[in-house]
């Protein structure tokens, strides 16, 4: 009784927001403290773009100094004033930089700007609801990462700097004040700033979850549901089960930071103040509670580009994705090995050697989904009648991306190479290709594939070319020659590298490398331009379903209004795969089974 | 076809779309979720302590560092007496809870109200509890980064144990103290009738898992560090 | 649905049944603690810890099943509660037996870790036994309590 009144209650009462929301729209409830879910995904995408604008022009000046270690640039010093005096990068600055690189780009760009901008935007188009289940925690979940990117951002402008000391933030580096000039207030603001987009990220996976598991629409049973939900599904249940335990360790870090404890302190002598009274802490615990959380965190950002590629692969190539099942399967040992593989970033720690052994078994067996993901992607490609469209090109970019990046990972996934490996571009080289440059590539495909749905307009597809083919080639150039600096022993985070004999044979591939890094940050603005331009002056849609796509979400009208559907949500009667079926190019999801087809 | 009534194409169905296929709404689905991720904030805690504990020598008994109760004398030894109390107040809050979700179910609105306010009075004892105890420890010398206790070996011992006790229990103080908060919250919903005119009790429901969420915490909290 | 169908006589039997069997668990694990103080030999103690362990797991199925009602929801929810539970018994391994092999690692080759676990203080003067003890330990860590001392003499001095 109670339970089946609550349900149509809720019902209805999305039915009458509907309605009401029409007439009382303010500039402020439109575009800024929006419920609907097409709103908050714009705004996680444009916060995403801005951050990652930010993050890739630190790359661009820590590159400045790893590739021109002895020039100087007196422009340096009038952006970044005493961060760059005379016209070079002082060691401090390289160091944030390099530490708010990574911060920002796994956690602010790929992470909230990834997941956040698919899941919300995906999530209730593709499984035919009008929102998520609960609107309200969903802008309050953009707004916690609004309020992390703003205390993010104002930890750039402290005196001593931002946290420097690595993405990861370790201790002592991150649990002493005194370890170096950006322990001070940047790692304080660091820490709030991480510490609430754990709280955005939470309230947005939660809501994923409820979402896809509640609110599908008639028909839409779980195997029927396109492989990007099921890849966000994945996600969301990642993010909740691994960041709480980043909390904790955090909460701990805090404590030690301010309250005197030694949770992960022991025996530390600092230069200047001398040997700190704490003892008995373990730093390699910090590390383990990181990396519980920091293993999930790569497939949190890769999954959602992979349920992405899956589904614009499959829509451009005019064929059903192969293997269903197999993806789906493989999307769920992936979540599983997720949690179980954490220790693999720690082999040269001190981690027990017989643990480490168990830990490199289970991470290898990655491989295995892995490799049944590129296999059905190919197999999905096989005689298709591919569209070159640029969309496609990045997702076909994502997995050959994620086939060279996977298979440093093989190397690195060995306890014994990997102590030779450990620290070294190498390590760069690998998560650059596998996790950063692929997931961007997956997310540039998704904002190519899904732009016509957000804006009612296309993207140029000749600067979508010139992004792609420099981007693609750019990737390559950069990060393939980081693999032989690493074999040879380059350390990463480094300040110079010019001040060593052996690895002064690298100063020319270092130079090329960052040239080619910056050509490629400028084919990004120049993505931005395309962006921006093609908002309002793209070339307008007219076919409600441009791609001749089947999942739902090109049902709706071309620009659909907040409850996606003015009518009523349509049914679904089949997968969202059927394409080249009898003959027939594409058949949507709401189309009822006709008598004589045949079944897949 | 559709006179078919096997268990497995009714199962089957549960999971069709159109409804939750865990028949109940989305606001209790996130709920359970919610606590899914909070038990593991809980055990990232819980099993950071037990690292700690494994990394080190020794480590105090608990019998010789928690054994006086409100109003005792100075030397008074009575290991695990003030915590049994303790776990009783909330094990019989979690009770008075279930009474307040079943009231709640038969749309019994004095039912939910009495059980409700005992459950509030339990929260608070338990939190008075705590405060005491916090309180009697810090004068021994105990807070974090202090720690006044030997090990059981007669050893000096780290100060991982105050440190511990205190983040964790604090951690689990200021979950009790919310549900004290939220169900405050549902008490006076109930009496301003909102739940009536809803039709249903459901948020009484939620705050109920909450609730013994919070006491399924103390369960473990209490045994390892109490206990173990 | 099911709740109309569940007696209403039934669910308070239910949990009447389910109070006490918390009350008769909760007590058995006070008086194993009991009986634990007196106990030295390791192995005994073990025993005991791990039946306590067991008996708290067994209330903590209790509250989870009856209080928060898994028991009566159905089985989809049950499992997709219960499925990812399954991740802490490798959290909880992994994590515990790398804090014993950090510990057996400093026994061997921290000669200052193991020393602090042979030296006795006595009780109620702990502190500055300990001290004591820390400034015997080696010429490295004497070093260490003079700074630490010109330490808090900053700290001091930073907060005039």
């Amino acid at each position: 009784m109670s339970h089946e009144a609550a349900l149509h209650t809720h019902e209805s009462h999305g039915h009458d927001d509907h309605g009401h929301h029409e007439h009382h729209d303010t500039f402020l409830s439109k575009y800024v403290f929006s419920m609907d879910h097409k709103m908050i995904a714009k705004q996680f995408l444009i916060t995403g773009m801005v951050w990652a604008v930010l993050g890739g022009l630190m790359s661009v000046l820590f590159r400045l100094q790893l590739g021109y270690p002895d020039a100087n640039f007196p422009w340096l010093e009038t952006i970044l004033g005493k961060w760059a005096k005379g016209g070079q990068i002082t060691p401090e600055a390289y160091y944030a930089l390099v530490t708010t690189h990574g911060t920002v780009l796994v956690f602010f760009v790929l992470t909230a700007g990834l997941s956040g901008t698919f899941a919300n935007f995906l999530i209730p188009l593709q499984i035919g609801a009008r929102d998520m289940a609960s609107p309200f925690m969903n802008m309050l979940s953009y707004w916690f990462f609004f309020a992390a990117s703003i205390v993010m951002l104002s930890s750039m402008f402290v005196e001593t700097g931002p946290f420097s000391g690595g993405w990861t933030a370790y201790p002592p580096l991150s649990a002493l004040g005194d370890a170096s000039p950006g322990s001070k207030s940047g790692m304080d603001l660091w820490i709030i700033a991480m510490a609430l987009f754990v709280v955005s990220s939470l309230l947005g996976g939660l809501n994923y979850i409820a979402t896809i598991l509640n609110m599908r629409t008639k028909g839409m049973s779980m195997t029927r549901l396109p492989l990007t939900i099921w890849a966000l599904f994945f996600t969301a249940v990642l993010g909740v089960l691994s960041f709480p335990v980043l909390f904790s360790g955090f909460i701990l870090l805090i404590f030690d930071r301010n309250f005197g404890t030694s949770f992960y302190l022991s025996d530390i002598f600092v230069n200047g103040v001398g040997a700190l009274s704490n003892e008995g802490g373990s730093a390699i615990l910090y590390q383990h509670l990181f990396w519980f959380l920091g293993h999930p965190e790569v497939y949190i950002i890769l999954l959602p580009a992979m349920g992405m590629v899956s589904e614009i692969m499959s829509v451009n190539s005019r064929k059903p994705i192969f293997g269903y099942m197999a993806m789906l399967g493989s999307l769920f040992a992936i979540a599983v090995l997720a949690f179980l593989v954490w220790a693999h970033h720690m082999f040269v720690t001190g981690l027990n050697p017989f643990l480490g052994s168990v830990f490199v078994l289970l991470t290898l067996l990655i491989a295995v989904p892995s490799a049944i993901k590129v296999f059905n992607w190919l197999t999905t490609l096989w005689r298709g009648n591919i569209r070159f469209t640029p969309g496609m090109l990045f997702a076909i970019g994502f997995v050959s991306l994620f086939i060279s990046g996977g298979l440093t990972g093989i190397w690195l996934g060995n306890a014994a190479l990997d102590i030779h490996l450990h620290d070294t571009y190498f390590v760069i080289a690998h998560f650059h290709i596998v996790m950063g440059v692929a997931s961007m590539f997956g997310m540039f495909a998704g904002v190519y594939h899904w732009f016509p749905k957000m804006y009612g307009r296309y993207l140029n597809n000749s600067l979508g070319y010139i992004h792609f083919w420099v981007t693609m080639a750019g990737a390559y150039m950069i990060f393939w020659p980081m693999h032989y600096e690493g074999l040879a022993g380059m350390p990463r985070r480094y300040y110079d590298y010019s001040i060593w004999e052996s690895f002064k044979q690298f100063a020319d591939l270092n130079r090329f490398i960052s040239t080619v890094a910056m050509i490629v940050f400028a084919t990004q603005i120049l993505f931005l331009i395309n962006f921006f331009y093609s908002i309002f002056k793209g070339r307008k849609v007219t076919d409600p379903n441009p791609w001749k796509a089947n999942t739902l979400e090109w049902t709706t009208p071309i620009n659909p209004g907040h409850g996606n559907w003015p009518g009523e949500i349509p049914e679904v009667h089949r997968w969202p795969y059927d394409y080249g079926k009898d003959g027939v190019d594409f058949i949507p999801q709401d189309v009822p089974v006709g008598d004589h087809e045949s079944s897949h | 076809m559709s006179n078919v009534t096997t268990a497995s194409t009714k199962e089957a169905k549960w999971w069709n779309g159109g409804k939750s296929p865990f028949d109940v709404e989305y606001g209790k689905v996130m709920m359970w979720y919610f606590l899914m991720s909070d038990a593991f904030t809980f055990g990232a805690f819980l099993i950071a302590y037990g690292t700690v504990r494994f990394s080190t020598n020794g480590w105090p008994n608990p019998n010789e560092v928690f054994k006086s109760y409100p109003f005792a004398g100075e030397g008074t030894n009575a290991p695990l007496v003030f915590v049994s109390i303790m776990t009783f107040i909330l094990i019989v809050s979690s009770v008075t809870m279930v009474l307040a979700v079943h009231a709640g179910k038969m749309m019994d609105k004095k039912g939910v109200v009495r059980n409700m306010i005992w459950t509030i009075i339990g929260g608070i004892a338990f939190l008075s509890c705590q405060a005491w105890e916090w309180n009697h420890l810090h004068h021994e010398g105990a807070w974090w980064g202090m720690n006044p206790f030997i090990n059981s070996d007669g050893t000096a011992s780290t100060t991982n144990f105050t440190n511990f006790f205190f983040t964790i229990t604090g951690f689990h103080g200021f979950h009790v103290l919310s549900g004290v908060v939220i169900n405050i919250i549902m008490l006076i919903m109930t009496l301003t009738n909102q739940f009536e005119k809803r039709g249903h009790y459901l948020m009484i429901e939620k705050a109920g898992l909450y609730w013994h969420f919070v006491d399924l915490v103390w369960v473990f909290v209490f045994t390892c560090f109490y206990l173990l | 649905m099911s709740e109309n169908t569940h007696d209403h006589h039934d669910v308070i039997a239910e949990i009447k049944k389910v109070t006490i069997i918390l009350s008769v668990l909760t007590i058995i694990e006070l008086i194993l603690g009991f009986w634990m103080i007196g106990i030295t030999s390791e192995g005994m103690r073990l025993a005991i810890k791990g039946t306590i362990v067991i008996l708290m797991l067994a209330k903590a199925f209790y509250i989870v099943a009856y209080f928060m009602h898994l028991k009566h929801e159905l089985k989809n929810l049950i499992m997709t509660i219960v499925v990812p539970l399954a991740l802490f018994i490798w959290f909880i391994t992994a994590f515990l037996s790398d804090g014993n092999s950090f510990r057996n690692l400093r026994n061997t080759y921290d000669p200052h870790f193991k020393e602090q676990a042979t030296i006795k203080v006595e009780a109620k003067e702990e502190v500055a036994h300990a001290t004591d003890a820390k400034e015997s330990k080696s010429d490295a860590k004497e070093g260490k309590s003079e700074a630490k001392e010109s330490k808090s003499e900053a700290t001091e001095t930073k907060k005039d």
